[in-house]
């Protein structure tokens, strides 16, 4: 069978519309400037000058109880070498960031796939599990305090069930900092799950359909086919999980304020906030922050360029 | 393009500019209106000091100034010290405010003296006085800490009588533990750190202050330590009541309202508090009779440890410094603002020739009448990690050493480790 191929017709070229005039007063990037530019100056305003008076402040000794300002150079990066508190806030921060990056990704994703399915039910559970996300961090750290402290709702629980001396989940210093970043997880939940469940719907069911009928099982399916879909979730996800835990700082305020005991449950943002607001040390907390700073945005960094490559290389 | 930026350059700012007169303008229409002066007052509110309490102190008061309106501010949680430093890190310093910490602020030139003149109704007018200024109107004492006991528990275990001596108190506690029931409720959790430390005040005040009253003063001087063998001493009395389970370090999840339901509901014979517990105890009883002694020494003889101040400060920077301490005196010495103070938050007034209404509770009585002896045997003494003015804590320390008594209680530090604790602290709080 041969088949002739036709020349496309020729279409008539119908004259163009008279093209607009930019105008005299807005050419075409002055135009693209005058939208922007509202926008520039508020990141400049509230991102980029706080930035640059923090890394200012930290090479001052500023305290505006305890005049003059003096100019100091790196003597306060210096002390923070030095300092066990910083390195106690440190491990503290990326112990919570571990805990809820990793627990909130796996349960995250276990509850996604259980919730993709398209019947009411399922569409009214996965607004259950997103509304965590919505409240406030306060709030539910006023509601977890209640159920976490001595006399709350899981100790009285435990009693009941003839446990005599249930653990000091808030006052016990080898748990506390558990429970944070378990409250802080379950708050999480509720992202992850939504993000999961968007990737699980954007994978093609011809493909798993495909994969069983060469014989893959339901586990290998999820390795080889729905997992390599989800990278772009993961990404998200990991990337929101890190900011997140780098900068907890509500519910160690509200539900153990550093403790019990001196450090115990200190995280970075919240040491931040102590040494300058309660120390009056806001030069030395300027340092604290440029340095939170520069870990969170180097490890974000890192991760997501991993991560990035990974859903490339997928 | 150079022209289009600036157009926009020029827009913003305009927009800008805006924004700042909406948000200035009503301030500076109040001000001229009719003569009066807007003054705004930062107050913090709890469960005693509820809203209704501070606007109909604030209306007392604002009668007898009618030229100035008050704008109250209130605090997001008790900590009003640690909140007004973030109005004033922002330039937003309240003209006047409620029982903030004046230490920090009077020494950076933040806050309005008060005159001899200005302070002639106090009792005690120069108390928190700062080189010899005072910024915070020394209206009312505290007895800190008083132990409140729970008679019934007490009788329960066979004890007839508050113990005398520290010996007493220990005998008494062993009694009660061995009987089942915990000795001391003691809280501390949540923002509410503050909490544990009325033990440590007790015992700071019995066996450091007795002997040196102006032992802050001194550490401020480096005459003194935190390492000196008095000073351990009295922690390490902390140390042993909590190792012989006299205190339970699970109370340290309690928060401030949560420790003092828990003596409430008898989860502890003896609760170490400030006397402004006194009314809540009187207004809302207990199931049980509620008692009260000071804190005992190891001989028996008197230590009463107080504060007196926490009254209202001026901003030096207010929009009118002396219309503002006009009001702040007002405020203060109101005979209904007073008794509103007494009947709601248990305090004291140090205002000459005031009495308390005559229809207080018995548990009010019974902590005026340890304050009364204590003036009356000369053993009023500071309580520590209360104090203001010159023999303060540097600020942020009281909070670092209500963490450091977690650890005493949880087994985290000992005494020797908690006073070294402190010493470094206070290098640095001090730098």
């Amino acid at each position: 069978m041969t088949q002739t191929m036709r020349p496309p017709a020729r279409v008539k070229a119908r004259p163009a519309p008279p093209r607009r005039r930019s105008g005299r007063f807005l050419p075409g990037l002055g135009r693209f400037a005058l939208f922007a530019l509202p926008g520039l100056v508020a990141y400049a305003l509230f991102v980029l000058v706080p930035i640059g008076m923090t890394a200012y402040n930290s090479l001052t000794n500023l305290n505006p109880f305890n005049p003059p300002t003096r100019f100091v150079g790196l003597r306060n990066y210096v002390s923070l070498l030095g300092d066990t508190e910083f390195r106690q806030a440190l491990v503290n921060t990326i112990i919570v960031t571990a805990i809820i990056t990793v627990l909130a990704n796996v349960g995250g994703l276990l509850i996604a796939m259980l919730l993709d399915r398209p019947t009411r039910l399922y569409v009214l559970l996965r607004g259950v599990f997103f509304t965590p996300v919505v409240l406030s961090s306060v709030v539910i750290s006023v509601i977890w305090q209640a159920i976490l402290t001595d006399d709350g709702l899981l100790n009285s629980a435990l009693r009941g069930l003839g446990v005599d001396e249930p653990p000091g989940w808030l006052s016990d210093p080898g748990l506390a900092l558990y429970s944070i970043a378990w409250i802080m997880t379950w708050q999480m939940l509720g992202f992850c799950v939504v993000v999961y469940l968007a990737g699980l719907q954007g994978v093609p069911r011809e493909l798993n359909e495909a994969a069983s009928i060469d014989g893959a099982g339901a586990l290998q399916r999820f390795r080889n086919v729905t997992w390599p879909m989800l990278a772009p979730a993961l990404t998200i996800n990991v990337v929101m999980l890190l900011i997140t835990g780098f900068k907890a700082y509500d519910q160690v305020r509200v539900i153990t304020n550093g403790g019990p005991g001196n450090g115990t449950t200190v995280t970075m943002a919240f040491q931040v906030v102590q040494t300058a607001f309660v120390s009056n040390r806001i030069g030395y907390s300027s340092a604290l922050a440029a340095v939170m700073l520069a870990i969170v945005a180097f490890i974000s960094v890192v991760v997501l360029r991993f991560l990035q490559k990974r859903e490339v290389s997928q | 393009m150079r022209r289009t930026l600036i157009f926009g350059l020029a827009a913003v700012l305009a927009a800008a500019g805006c924004g700042v007169g909406e948000t200035t303008q009503p301030e500076s229409g109040a001000a001229a209106s009719g003569g009066k002066v807007e003054l705004s007052f930062l107050v913090f509110e709890t469960p005693n000091l509820d809203a209704a309490f501070w606007d109909a102190a604030i209306a007392r008061a604002s009668a007898k100034v009618p030229e100035v309106t008050i704008k109250k501010l209130v605090t997001p949680n008790i900590d009003r010290t640690a909140y007004a430093k973030q109005l004033d890190a922002a330039g937003n310093l309240p003209d006047i405010l409620q029982s903030v910490n004046p230490a920090g602020f009077a020494q950076a030139g933040k806050l309005a003296p008060f005159t001899d003149e200005e302070l002639k109704n106090f009792i005690a007018p120069k108390a928190g006085a700062i080189g010899g200024k005072v910024y915070q109107l020394p209206y009312n004492t505290q007895v800190i800490p008083v132990v409140y006991y729970n008679k019934d528990l007490f009788a329960k275990a066979g004890i007839t009588a508050p113990p005398t001596t520290y010996q007493e108190l220990l005998d008494i506690s062993k009694k009660l533990k061995d009987g089942g029931t915990t000795p001391f409720v003691v809280g501390g959790g949540g923002a509410d750190t503050w909490a544990d430390m009325y033990p440590l005040t007790g015992t700071v005040a019995t066996d450091v202050y007795k002997k040196t009253p102006d032992w802050l003063l001194q550490r401020a001087q480096g005459k003194v330590k935190f390492t000196d063998p008095d000073f351990v001493a009295a922690a390490k009395k902390i140390e042993d009541l909590a190792k012989n389970e006299y205190i339970d370090p699970a109370g340290l999840s309690r928060s401030y309202a949560d420790t003092e339901q828990a003596f409430r509901d008898g989860k502890g014979a003896m609760y170490p508090m400030g006397s402004w517990f006194a009314t809540s105890a009187d207004a809302n009883k207990p199931s049980f009779e509620v008692g009260a002694f000071p804190w005992p020494t190891d001989d028996g003889s008197p230590v009463t440890p107080t504060f007196t101040g926490g009254g209202t400060l001026v901003s030096a920077t207010a929009k009118n410094v002396e219309l503002a301490k006009k009001w702040a005196l007002a405020f203060d010495e109101d005979k209904e603002n007073n008794d509103a103070f007494v009947r709601k938050d248990g305090s004291i007034p140090a205002i000459k020739g005031y009495t308390p209404p005559a229809d207080m509770g018995p548990v009010y009585n019974a902590t005026v009448e340890i304050y009364t002896k204590g003036m009356a045997d000369g053993s009023i003494f500071d309580a520590f990690s209360q104090e203001a003015g010159d023999g303060a804590l540097p600020p942020g320390l009281a909070d670092k050493a209500a963490l450091g008594v977690q650890d005493l209680i949880t087994g985290k530090k000992n005494a020797q480790q908690f006073a070294e604790f402190l010493d470094d602290e206070y290098a640095k709080a001090t730098q």
